[in-house]
């Protein structure tokens, strides 16, 4: 009888157990976590310092030679004063809170659905998926055509429902309908996930549970408040905190569909940071605002944490 | 009058069946318990009684109505699952309310609150009552779970094996107190285990099922001293009665007598030469107030308890004396000592 560990040694390749043989248990653990630890070092809290030390700065990255001067809080100052940096503010958060809204209430619908276990409900599970597995830039370039007034499949659509002229609006370029029509195509792809994520609550709960209700002669409403709800409501906040997080920091497919415009109508916070940074270049300041930003996302999500911490331990 | 009826009771689950030609009644006021192995068929009956199943054939009947095709919803009864089946984020004072608080039985706030005290004192949880369900232990937990089933006033408790996920000492304790409670509140209860402690200390009467099957149904004391047949015998007694070819003891024994079943107060152990069949002690289990002996039988073996006080150790040769064993034919069936087919 040997152990375990006296097995492992014996079958190790005689070249290895002489190259880490002399080593220590803790020599090996340094040896491999040392590369990741590093690149994270690299591409996460390396740029995350330098950022911060920029935002301190005047500096304009297309002028390099240019001379490097402290300016202590001004940038801050000057960000939060900015009406423009508030208006792009408001934009995000009305972006952020009716995407979220949408897409709990119509992917925790389908979710109670599709939970029902009916025939075929595997395969409307794959399809109802498929826009989340899309990539963003793929999904903002489609439905720039979709959204297209003229030969947009989507104002034909609403034209043949309503019996509008579909020329007669246009989904990105009036003021009034561009926040919405971001709204429409962020909901659009993420609603699967938000199911995906209320399904895998809803299937946590066990049957035994539902028969106790309904032996105790609870109604099938009694029985989601007080049954259901409370016992997937982890699983919701959860996918509030991950979709929060998303679309605060969306570019990419806002970028595409509107650019921030008409005006600066949909300019959401990561389109004013792309625009002071890279078409401004004001590094310095935009520097500043991404710090601003990173600071709310992290202190947000992390209230929200403890909070559904709170929840998880009912 | 029977509270509780099933009538040739039958449910399939495809090709399976679950319960076939089941015909049941339970008295008011009297405790029943269905024993037998998993898969017997004991859950499927009680599901089959809540209405958690319909059955493919057959009735079934509380309160001499037929129920078989309302809802649990419409039926007076009570469930306790073997898994805590506890609302998770409700106090146990709200979770023992829950049943009460039904629109369709309209019970007023302070009527409840009486019942919920009254119960929870039974169960002595009375202290509990502000925790959370998730925050007690699980002997606790399925304390709360019987007073849910207890606050009610229903025709019938169904329990399902309610005791079977605590741990020894628990076990024992509630089987107390709920033998205690049945006979106090005078309820009617189906019972589901597989544990034969349980069935014999706490049954008014026993029904013991294999595959889908009732098989034979009785007071504890009917089952176990005059079962129909060898697999019944097998359900009751520690350890498990030996079951030895009749032809190996010898003897007379009446006709058509093929196997015959030995338990431990059956057999007497003497190291003196008897005249009975011989037998070789091959191990002793010390077990502190008893000793389990093996005993090899030519090419039987044999397990009996003996007194600690006997000295016996393996190798030993003994000789056995039988007292009025127990009987069975080819097919297992109990033969009496007289010959004929016995029926409990």
């Amino acid at each position: 009888m040997s152990t375990l560990a006296e097995r492992a040694v014996a079958r190790t390749p005689r070249r290895l157990a002489l190259r880490f043989g002399g080593m220590s248990d803790r020599a090996i653990a340094w040896l491999f976590i040392t590369p990741s630890v590093l690149l994270l070092l690299a591409v996460n809290i390396f740029p995350l310092l330098w950022t911060i030390q920029l935002s301190f700065t005047n500096y304009r990255a297309n002028r390099p030679n240019a001379v490097l001067r402290y300016v202590g809080l001004d940038n801050y100052r000057d960000i939060l004063t900015d009406p423009e940096v508030w208006q792009a503010m408001q934009a995000t958060a009305h972006f952020v809170l009716w995407s979220i809204a949408l897409e709990l209430i119509l992917g925790f619908g389908l979710a109670l659905l599709i939970n029902r276990g009916f025939r075929g409900h595997s395969f409307w599970t794959t399809i109802i998926l498929l826009p989340m597995m899309l990539s963003p830039a793929v999904v903002g370039n489609f439905w720039t055509f979709l959204l297209q007034p003229q030969i947009g499949l989507f104002n034909s659509g609403i034209a043949l429902v309503t019996g509008v002229d579909p020329s007669s609006f246009q989904m990105i370029g009036d003021v009034r309908l561009a926040p919405w029509s971001i709204i429409m195509v962020d909901t659009w792809m993420w609603t699967p996930y938000v199911m995906l994520i209320c399904l895998a609550g809803l299937r946590s709960i066990p049957d035994y549970i539902y028969e106790a209700a309904e032996v105790d002669r609870a109604s099938p409403l009694r029985q989601f408040w007080s049954i259901t709800l409370p016992m997937v409501m982890p699983f919701v906040m959860l996918a509030i905190l991950f979709r929060a997080i998303e679309n605060f920091k969306m570019f990419d497919m806002v970028n595409l569909l509107t650019s921030g415009g008409p005006g600066s109508t949909t300019e959401v916070a990561s389109i004013t940071l792309k625009r002071e940074a890279f078409e401004k270049w004001r590094t310095g300041y935009s520097s500043a605002l991404a710090i601003i930003l990173f600071v709310t996302v992290f202190g947000a999500a992390n209230i929200y944490v403890k909070a559904l911490n709170r929840v998880k331990q009912r | 009058m029977a509270e509780v009826a099933l009538l040739d009771v039958g449910k399939s689950y495809g090709a399976v069946e679950a319960v076939r030609g089941l015909s049941l009644s339970v008295a008011h006021g009297e405790f029943v318990v269905l024993l037998g192995p998993t898969g017997a068929g004991k859950t499927t009956t009680l599901r089959l009684i809540a209405g958690l199943e319909r059955p493919d054939q057959g009735h079934v009947v509380i309160q001499g109505r037929d129920v078989t095709r309302e809802v649990p919803a419409e039926r007076d009864v009570a469930f306790v699952f073997q898994q805590y089946s506890l609302y998770p984020h409700l106090t146990v004072y709200d979770n023992l309310a829950f049943p009460l608080r039904s629109p369709a039985r309209r019970v007023d706030e302070k009527t409840i609150r009486r019942r919920v005290q009254q119960i929870s004192e039974l169960l002595h949880i009375e202290h509990k009552l502000g925790n959370r369900a998730t925050a007690l232990s699980g002997g606790e937990m399925q304390r709360v779970a019987i007073g849910r089933a207890l606050v009610r006033e229903p025709s019938v408790y169904l329990m399902d094996e309610p005791l079977s996920s605590l741990d020894a000492k628990l076990r024992a304790e509630l089987r107390l107190e709920l033998k205690r409670i049945q006979r106090e509140l005078g309820t009617t209860i189906l019972y589901v285990t597989h544990d034969q402690i349980e069935a014999m200390t706490m049954a008014d009467r026993i029904g013991v099922m294999s595959e889908g099957a009732l098989i034979q149904l009785g007071t504890p004391r009917e089952i176990y001293e005059r079962p129909n047949s060898a697999y019944v015998a097998g359900r009751l007694g520690t350890p498990v009665i030996n079951l030895i070819p009749a032809r190996l003891l010898g003897g007379p024994v009446p006709p058509q007598v093929e196997t015959v079943g030995l338990r431990t107060e059956h057999i007497r152990i003497s190291t003196a030469d008897g005249p009975g069949p011989r037998a070789q002690v091959h191990w002793v289990e010390h077990l502190g107030d008893q000793n389990h002996v093996h005993l090899k039988l030519a090419t039987h073996s044999l397990v009996t308890l003996a007194d600690p006080v006997q000295p016996l150790k393996a190798g030993d040769q003994v000789s056995l004396e039988f007292e009025s064993p127990l009987y069975f034919d080819q097919a297992g069936r109990r033969i009496s000592a007289d010959g004929l087919r016995g029926h409990a």
